[in-house]
């Protein structure tokens, strides 16, 4: 069985808070395995879910993206 | 009837120019054009009016003149001070906390109704039932209060499964009400079914105001609630009956104590508008309240099946009105209790009070919600949303929770800033925002928010509508229409209600929701 | 994203069917970044909101469906839906603007009128050991201590590093987001 892909999902710095990417990908970590880096206008988090199926990793990118935007709201923004 | 179709104004051959007009708004009803100001002074001006007044061209010596003026409508004799006291006493219930106190003592409902708006549990679920210490507890927050007027409201579920609570609420919280010197009343909404003699009498010695559901005829009563006899509309008639002759040997007034009856509007309902109002004169009840479905409870779920366009409610609600204008002219004594609401503010400048129809809403500030188990919500709506999964109106416990927690609880903060008009897109520029309000826990459900978006709100359709037709009467200033919304704001305390009244209160705000009798 | 819908104007919106997502393009000179995040916020529940910046002078909102499905009329509701929430949030963003005054005003009222002032019940459980003789305006401090030389601001927390596997984190924001079950 060959490795599931991973995903980028590249949060735009003027648009998502730091803190608001952290937490989230703290609670989604039991789920997938998740790189972070940034560059100079973009937190990036490679991930893919910890089962395999592109769709799994695709659904945990994206309520990843929606938790991570729900905390910026909360927090005022970015 | 419909409302009659007038070509639109139009505005760009006015050519308005600003600089003589105190701030107003404005709106085409019929041939007329309305104009509201800050504070809620109103005038309905022939269109021919409004070009003057528009373009700045009106005659200091004219009599058009003398109206806007002394109606605040002109910059240069603008009263800052009668607009002020306007303000006040529109907003008179800003300075007092919540007088509506909603205890659900029970879910458990023998009635199944195809629209029921309290999420009900079968009759064996006792586990729904509000213990007496839980009912002490809400009580003892609810006196908490600063409003000088309380009112407890008995709810459910049916409220009569549980009686044993009811009869030790009504002990209690008289004796505690007397030793704080608040103002106290009682209502109860029930569908009567399980009503006896004993019951009745307890409820009538402790000045029980009562009030049930009546959805029109016997034959659609019988079809939207059901018992396992079907008889729920004999069942409520008997007791309505009973209870308005009961007043009657008690040597009080019957066109001001009576059992109040409540009307759900389905689509099975809007052909019958004349059935629905004959019904309720000839059950002897003074007044009438049309409202429109709510998504809460089970009626989401059945929703597709009740649901109809608000146009044709807005039909509904000409029909209906318009009949009891009529009845009115012949001596029948009937009032639409929207239609009430809304002209105590139009025609006399003060808020009645109902927590739906006031800006901010009275969420919260105006009344709390105790559910069976203890949990106290903003609202009814939002205990109903409790209970189909979503807690976002939850703000405490009566275990664990003090008075100024609750009301000064975040949600309540949000719910106050998100009804307040002015700071509604589309209300701001509304010529109704002086008389309206919006339902926080409305708009959440159907919009995703508690803004919500009134250009696609039904209720704010609704409001609209019924403002619309009001002014359209008003603006035909028929003598028997004007005398009939004459009695329709005069309001009359029910003080048989009030449980044996203490000194007068200090402040002055109104207790919730009086009704104005005709 | 595949094509547009011929009652937009062109370049506004686009939409995917194999992923069941629809973008909108947003002018951030008419739409402020508040309003987008309003608008994005009330639609989280219903379905996946993703923002980014296709452009410098644009933002650009992408909605997914969570169910994986949508067709093209569905896509065209969702995001015309979004467009009216977004416009009413702009619009709201001005008027709290303009009204802040009068609206600070009546919930001050509202809220203070209904709590009314503390009773001894509640003073006597009022914590008085620390945060009541906070200072906060620093009116108790001396010149020196509230005008002298500040240390750096603290470094506000980054996403750093990786985090794999066997760490679990609580929501405690509850903002209803749901987990996945992968």
């Amino acid at each position: 069985m060959t490795e599931p892909a991973f995903i980028d999902l590249r949060f735009d710095r003027s648009l998502y808070a730091g803190p608001a990417i952290d937490e989230a990908v703290k609670v989604f970590a039991a789920h997938g395995e998740f790189h972070m880096s940034e560059e100079t206008d973009t937190w990036v988090v490679k991930l893919r879910a910890l089962r395999p199926g592109p769709a799994r990793t695709r659904r945990l990118a994206h309520e990843l993206a929606n938790y991570a935007l729900g905390l910026t709201v909360q927090r005022g923004g970015a | 009837m419909s409302a009659a179709t007038h070509a639109p104004m139009d505005l760009v051959a006015i050519r308005p120019q600003a600089g003589t007009q105190a701030f107003f708004r404005h709106r085409q009803v019929g041939e007329h054009v309305l104009v509201t100001n800050f504070e809620g002074n109103f005038l309905l001006l022939t269109q021919a009016e409004f070009t003057r007044y528009a373009t700045g061209s009106v005659a200091p010596d004219s009599e058009l003149f003398t109206r806007l003026s002394s109606a605040n409508f002109l910059r240069a004799s603008y009263d800052v001070r009668k607009a002020a006291e306007a303000v006040k006493a529109r907003r008179g219930f800003l300075h007092a906390g919540p007088n509506l106190h909603i205890l659900v003592v029970t879910l458990r409902c023998n009635e199944t109704c195809i629209y029921c708006h309290a999420s009900r549990a079968n009759m064996d679920r006792v586990d729904t039932d509000m213990s007496k210490e839980t009912a002490e507890k809400a009580v003892e927050l609810a006196l908490r209060s600063t409003s000088p007027f309380i009112t407890i409201e008995f709810q459910g579920g049916e409220p009569l499964v549980n009686f044993a609570v009811v009869r030790h609420v009504c002990e209690y919280a008289g004796r505690r009400a007397r030793e704080l010197g608040k103002q106290l009343q009682f209502t109860m909404v029930s569908n009567f079914s399980l009503m006896d003699d004993e019951k009745l009498a307890f409820l009538v010695a402790h000045r029980v105001q009562l009030c049930t559901s009546i959805d029109g005829p016997e034959q659609l009563h019988n079809a939207q609630r059901k018992l396992p006899t079907m008889d729920a509309h004999q069942r409520a008639v008997h007791w309505i009956r009973k209870i308005n002759q009961r007043y009657i040997d008690m040597g009080l007034d019957p066109t001001l104590y009576h059992v109040e009856a409540l009307l759900t509007t389905t689509a099975a309902s809007l052909p019958l508008w004349r059935q629905i109002v004959d019904t309720y004169v000839s059950l002897g009840c003074k007044a009438l309240f049309l409202r429109p479905i709510d998504p809460f409870g089970f009626a989401d779920r059945t929703r597709l099946r009740l649901e109809y366009p608000r146009s044709a409610y807005l039909e509904f609600y000409r029909n209906a009105v318009d009949y009891m204008l009529e009845l009115n002219r012949q001596g029948v004594q009937i009032l639409e209790r929207y239609a009430g609401i809304f002209l105590t503010k139009i025609l006399r400048g003060e808020d009645p009070n109902f927590l739906d129809l006031r800006s901010p809403a009275g969420a919260g500030i105006g009344q709390l919600a105790y559910n069976y188990d203890g949990k106290i919500f903003s609202c009814d709506e939002g205990r109903m949303l409790h209970e189909m999964g979503d807690s976002r109106f939850l703000l405490g416990d009566v275990r664990t929770s003090s008075y100024r927690d609750l009301v000064g609880h975040e949600t309540v903060r949000a719910m106050v800033l998100a009804s307040n008009l002015d700071g509604q897109p589309d209300c701001v520029n509304c010529t109704y925002q002086p008389y309206c309000g919006t339902i926080s826990t409305f708009n959440y459900k159907n919009q995703g928010s508690i803004f919500g978006r009134m250009r696609e709100s039904s209720v704010c359709a609704v409001h609209k509508g019924i403002q619309d037709y009001l002014f359209e009467k008003l603006a035909a200033r028929d003598p028997h229409v004007l005398a009939t919304f004459e009695r329709w704001t005069t309001h009359r305390p029910r003080e048989h209600f009030v449980q044996e009244p203490t000194s007068s209160p200090t402040t002055s705000a109104p207790p919730v929701q009086s009704p104005a009798e005709p | 994203m595949q094509s547009s819908y011929p009652d937009i104007p062109a370049g506004l919106v686009a939409h995917d069917l194999t992923d069941a997502a629809v973008e909108l393009r947003v002018d951030p000179a008419i739409y402020p970044l508040q309003a987008v995040y309003g608008a994005a916020y009330i639609f989280i529940d219903r379905c996946y909101v993703f923002l980014d910046r296709p452009a410098a002078d644009a933002l650009r909102v992408t909605l997914t469906a969570k169910s994986g499905q949508a067709d093209v009329g569905a896509l065209r509701a969702l995001i015309g839906e979004f467009a009216n929430e977004l416009i009413s949030c702009a619009w709201r963003h001005q008027i709290t603007q303009d009204n802040r005054v009068l609206l600070e005003t009546v919930t001050l009222q509202a809220i203070a009128g209904a709590m009314g002032p503390p009773s001894l019940d509640d003073l006597a459980s009022f914590d008085f050991s620390d945060q009541g003789f906070d200072d906060p305006l620093g009116i108790a401090m001396s010149w020196e201590e509230k005008h002298g030389k500040k240390p750096p601001p603290a470094t506000t927390s980054e996403p750093t590093g990786d985090t794999t596997g066997d760490t679990t984190g609580n929501p405690t924001s509850g903002h209803g987001v749901e987990e996945p079950t992968p």
